[in-house]
């Protein structure tokens, strides 16, 4: 478990993640997302105590991460820039690290056939391709068989068999009773590996919630209809909660209304429909609607494009039942 | 890989094994085994060994094979045990630059950050870098200075100018030979903790040992005389002095100078270790 409470890292006058509070369940692959430059990697290396929070505090299993008699065994981190010299084999840098804790050289030829290197090992590290790069860091973060996971970017540079490899493994490890927490800007990757997201954006916490429920809070519930009697339609539906959208050709939009409902309110008024097709924003689209105000660096793009459709309120509709609002889009 | 252990309902799965845990000892182990893995390493000792053999006895031809034309001030001032331990003065280039690549060389590739997760603590890593190269520098640096002292005084005997182990202050100059590279491979690991930067590192190291003697030596008289002798290179160096020398302090009182200079780097890097982010 990793629980964070009131982070906050500054460099000079810029805040690079300011009052972090979550809590990383064991059992769960969690994803930690957010933009480019959002705070991600900075948050990972004050887990493993690479960087001193300015304020507030990350603990593992309760304890900060420099009190560890084993850190390598309670922890085991792959860090988005690479981390080995280039000059030393892969075997011998792993070695090295195992020295240590005491972990004997046949845990270091264990994860190396884990992660699949035993052809390379014995090569020097910066001849590494970045897959294998990867696949090193995540070896000597398995060394320890730690309790916790940390992993930024682990999918950068794999082929899709690695990424494939990396998701099977991650959901085992999780699966084990680890905590597992993933970076990584890559939303459909989160979708398909995670259970449980964090978002940040611009260092702050901007969702701490399930996949589905975040997916789900940003879609919207529209439902979209085709039918060739669209005003009549409209007319039925129209009421307070319920907007509808005409986009032509036969096609409405309607918000505020699940698609069974909208289904018997057609048959009741013996209406013709053709498609009735709830839209679900990707987690994608999610994850763009609801950092855009915390992205750093923008393209040129209006925030408009991002939104899933008929979505006309990105930031007011956001539910309060589930995880915290999003107080640092707009603030 | 263990197997799925979930009673534990927070931990995770199974405790690792007791046994496994930091001590400063298994860090020593650790930069011992980084220190023989790296190629550039072993060559750039290696580079040494073969400087202060090779070079001493060179030196020590050339003077024997020169010894008829020298001049009678430079025959009273002839120190055969420091013209055979010549060869210490260039192999304190790279002693210094490996000493200096300890950490630069981390910090350049990253492998810091893999070394500094592993041992959160950090002081541990500048020790077990201080003993590890340390010794090493030592032991190899000792052993080539004898030999390269048995070499050169053999060259030198045919011009019966050589001189033994016998003799006073010459055992203590060989083995300064070691003594003088250890400190400057400590100053080195200092400097590399410190600066984090193989370039900075390396210029600040040689700046000190070998530039700064030379702009004092451009200051008036009086004023170079009165600082020249407490520089780190003349104090370090004043160890391997068996004629006395006026410019220099005595032996083990400059040497020990010599080793505060490194002491107080290394107690800067002790706190730029603690305080600054890897």
């Amino acid at each position: 478990m990793i629980e964070a409470r009131g982070l906050t890292k500054r460099y000079g006058d810029k805040t690079a993640v300011s009052e972090l509070n979550f809590t990383v369940q064991p059992g769960i692959v969690t994803g930690f997302l957010g933009p480019n430059g959002s705070g991600k990697s900075t948050t990972m290396r004050m887990i493993v105590g690479l960087d001193r929070p300015s304020a507030g505090s990350v603990r593992v299993g309760g304890k900060d991460y420099r009190d560890f008699a084993a850190p390598l065994c309670e922890v085991g981190a792959l860090l988005e820039a690479r981390s080995v010299h280039t000059g030393r084999s892969g075997y011998n840098h792993l070695l090295a690290l195992a020295q240590t804790h005491g972990i004997p050289a046949r845990r270091v030829a264990e994860v190396i056939e884990l992660v699949g290197l035993q052809d390379v090992a014995r090569k020097r590290a910066g001849g590494f391709s970045l897959g294998m790069g990867q696949r090193l860091g995540i070896a000597s973060a398995l060394l320890g068989d730690p309790g916790t996971l940390i992993l930024d970017e682990p999918v950068n540079g794999l082929d899709p068999e690695g990424i494939r490899w990396i998701r099977t493994l991650l959901k085992g490890l999780a699966a084990e009773g680890r905590t597992v927490l993933v970076s990584s800007h890559l939303m459909s990757e989160m979708a398909l590996t995670a259970e449980h997201l964090i978002v940040i954006g611009r260092g702050r916490l901007i969702a701490d919630t399930s996949v589905a429920d975040f997916v789900g809070r940003a879609s919207g519930n529209v439902v979209r209809v085709r039918t060739p009697q669209a005003d009549q339609l409209r007319d039925r539906l129209l009421s307070a909660d319920v907007t509808v959208r005409a986009d032509g050709g036969g096609v409405i939009e309607v918000t505020g209304l699940s698609s069974e409902r909208i289904g018997e309110a057609a048959a009741a008024a013996g209406i013709v429909l053709h498609e009735l097709t709830p839209q679900q924003a990707s987690l994608e689209e999610a994850f763009m609607d609801l950092t855009y105000d915390a992205v750093e660096f923008h393209g040129g793009t209006p925030p408009g494009d991002h939104r899933p459709p008929g979505d006309q309120s990105p930031n007011s509709d956001q539910s309060p039942n589930s995880g915290p609002t999003s107080i640092g889009a707009k603030a | 890989m263990t197997t799925a252990t979930l009673d534990a309902p927070t931990g995770g799965p199974a405790r690792p094994p007791t046994a496994y845990h930091l001590t400063q000892r298994r860090v020593i182990r650790s930069e011992w085994t980084k220190l023989r893995s790296l190629r550039s390493t072993l060559f750039a000792l290696l580079a040494a060994v073969v400087f202060v053999i090779g070079l001493g006895t060179l030196i020590s031809w050339a003077q024997a094979s020169h010894w008829s034309q020298a001049s009678l001030r430079d025959r009273l001032t002839f120190d055969p045990t420091n013209v055979s331990l010549s060869g210490l003065f260039l192999a304190q280039l790279a002693i210094g630059v490996l000493g200096v690549l300890m950490f630069s060389g981390e910090y350049g590739t990253g492998m810091i950050r893999a070394t500094l997760s592993a041992v959160p603590r950090r002081l541990p890593v500048l020790w077990a870098k201080v003993l590890v190269f340390g010794a090493v520098t030592f032991v190899l640096m000792t052993i080539s200075s004898f030999v390269a002292f048995l070499a050169g005084q053999e060259v030198l005997s045919s011009q019966h100018i050589q001189t033994s182990l016998s003799q006073p202050g010459v055992l203590r100059a060989v083995i300064g030979g070691g003594l003088y590279l250890l400190v400057v491979a400590l100053l080195g690991i200092a400097l590399g903790a410190l600066l984090r930067s193989t370039a900075g590192g390396i210029a600040t190291l040689f700046g000190l040992l070998l530039v700064v003697p030379l702009i004092v030596h451009f200051l008036p008289e009086s004023w170079s005389n009165a600082i020249s002798p407490y520089l780190p290179s003349s104090a370090g160096q004043s160890i391997l002095a068996v004629v006395h020398d006026p410019t220099l302090l005595s032996p083990w009182p400059g040497f020990l100078l010599f080793c505060g200079y490194a002491a107080a780097a290394l107690a800067g890097a002790t706190v730029v270790l603690l305080r600054r982010d890897a």
